[in-house]
């Protein structure tokens, strides 16, 4: 479960984030939509302390955090919350100069220590679920944009996460890519993974979130399950934004 | 060509060829491979290390880079036996190529690791990786990519810098070439032999760097 208390993060001067609360349960699909600038990548990057928050606090399981200002993390609170975090980019990041097998082992054994042929075993399976068994020994650029991504979510689940985050993760892909993308990611939504994803594809976000926010200007300005946020929007902005969207 | 003249050419050819493998490229290849580990020292001293470090490696770059290889290497060996300090040519000229390398190489070595993405720091770090843990892993097998054919630049530089050994009398293959003057007196035909050797060293070198370039490609697209 992840339980967000308070968020603002600041960069210099501008406010992106002003105080954002939120509670994930364990197994949810949580969808963050909101025009660009409103802070939702922000937020997400929040999660796994690639952005430090200025105020606020983070629990997820059983490490939390209250951020202050200028104040330290411990560098091992950090690791461990990101030991339980698996992240997915939009740039996809694989690392170039390892095959998708090897992307997928390296944080086993570098994070992990684990056994260099166990790892090799969950990363077969990882790829096998993301439908990638048979590219196992290419190098990122063999492979298309689509099978990147995959490979990349099968990276970001080799730690077995309490919780992946997806930060458009089908931005950089056309429609026909980022349709096996989507798939996949329908598919572990419905095994029960947390997911908190950010995306501008409402059709996805209403198909696959159990629970969606709407972000504008650093603030939540619309919550609740897909159908009430979508269809019947209680707030002005949101409605705005949404139909905006719809034409 | 008279053919004393001739003879004289085909007499020295050996000797130089001998000292050239013998000193030149020996004293390039331990070089490179003390100045490369000492580049690379410096160059993560100068982004990451504590303050204090980073201003001593900032101070060694700026000191190298800023006086003459020549007068460093006179420094070296002519100088500091006056503090006690007396070394022999060879290990005089590698401390003097070495820190060389060293200076001018983790410049090179900083520019690479700066050109990898901010995404790959980040995919490591998402990963629950360390700094060091992303560095040695991630980041500098890609940086190291990046800084082949600079560094093959630099090796081939070296390669003819060595000649300035001959000043503080090692016995590479420039000082054997001024030797073999002093009892010939055809400074022209021995100085050109020793440059078409020097050309033919450069040479192969470009070629074996051309030929690790495109093995490095066949990896990254980019």
């Amino acid at each position: 479960m992840i339980r967000v208390r308070g968020i603002r993060k600041a960069f210099g001067k501008q406010q992106v984030l002003r105080g954002v609360d939120f509670t994930l349960p364990a197994g949810q699909v949580l969808v963050i939509i909101g025009p660009s600038g409103s802070g939702k990548t922000t937020l997400l990057r929040c999660l796994n302390l690639l952005e430090v928050p200025d105020h606020g606090t983070l629990e997820l399981g059983n490490v939390s955090f209250a951020f202050t200002p200028g104040a330290k993390l411990r560098p091992q609170d950090v690791l461990s919350l990101r030991k339980r975090t698996g992240m997915v980019f939009q740039s996809f990041n694989l690392f170039p100069h390892m095959t998708a097998l090897g992307n997928v082992i390296e944080a086993q054994v570098t994070v992990q220590k684990k056994r260099k042929s166990e790892a090799e075993e969950t990363a077969r399976l990882l790829l096998g679920k993301v439908g990638l068994a048979d590219r196992a020994d290419y190098y990122p650029h063999k492979l298309s944009g689509g099978q990147q991504q995959r490979v990349a979510i099968a990276r970001a689940m080799a730690l077995e996460p309490e919780v992946l985050l997806f930060d458009e993760p089908t931005s950089a892909l056309d429609p026909e890519l980022a349709g096996e993308v989507l798939k996949v990611m329908k598919q572990l939504a419905a095994e029960g993974l947390t997911m908190v994803i950010v995306t501008h594809l409402m059709k996805f976000a209403e198909e696959v979130a159990d629970h969606v926010l709407l972000m504008d200007e650093g603030l939540i300005v619309e919550e609740g399950p897909p159908h009430e946020v979508f269809r019947n929007p209680k707030s002005s902005r949101a409605a705005q934004f949404l139909s905006v969207l719809t034409d | 060509m008279s053919d004393r003249q001739i003879q004289i050419v085909t007499d020295s050819f050996w000797p130089l060829l001998k000292a050239g493998v013998l000193y030149t490229i020996p004293l390039s290849l331990i070089t490179f491979a003390l100045g490369l580990l000492l580049a690379i020292v410096t160059a993560l001293a100068r982004m990451y290390a504590w303050a204090p470090l980073r201003w001593v490696a900032g101070f060694y770059v700026w000191i190298i880079r800023g006086t003459p290889l020549l007068v460093q290497l006179f420094i070296i060996f002519f100088g500091l036996p006056m503090v006690g300090l007396t070394l022999d040519a060879y290990p005089s000229a590698i401390i003097g190529f070495s820190l060389s390398v060293g200076a001018y190489g983790s410049e090179i070595v900083r520019a690479a690791i700066v050109s990898i993405q901010k995404g790959q720091w980040e995919a490591a770090y998402s990963l629950g990786m360390t700094r060091v843990q992303a560095l040695r892993r991630i980041i500098l097998p890609q940086a190291a990519r990046v800084s082949v054919p600079p560094l093959g630049n630099s090796f081939i530089g070296l390669v003819k810098d060595t000649s300035l050994a001959a000043v503080i009398t090692f016995a590479e293959m420039f000082r054997r070439a001024q030797q073999i003057v002093a009892t010939t007196y055809e400074p022209l035909l021995l100085y050109c032999e020793v440059a078409v050797i020097y050309l033919l060293f450069s040479t192969v070198l470009s070629v074996l760097q051309n030929v690790s370039e495109r093995y490095l490609e066949r990896y990254s697209a980019s």
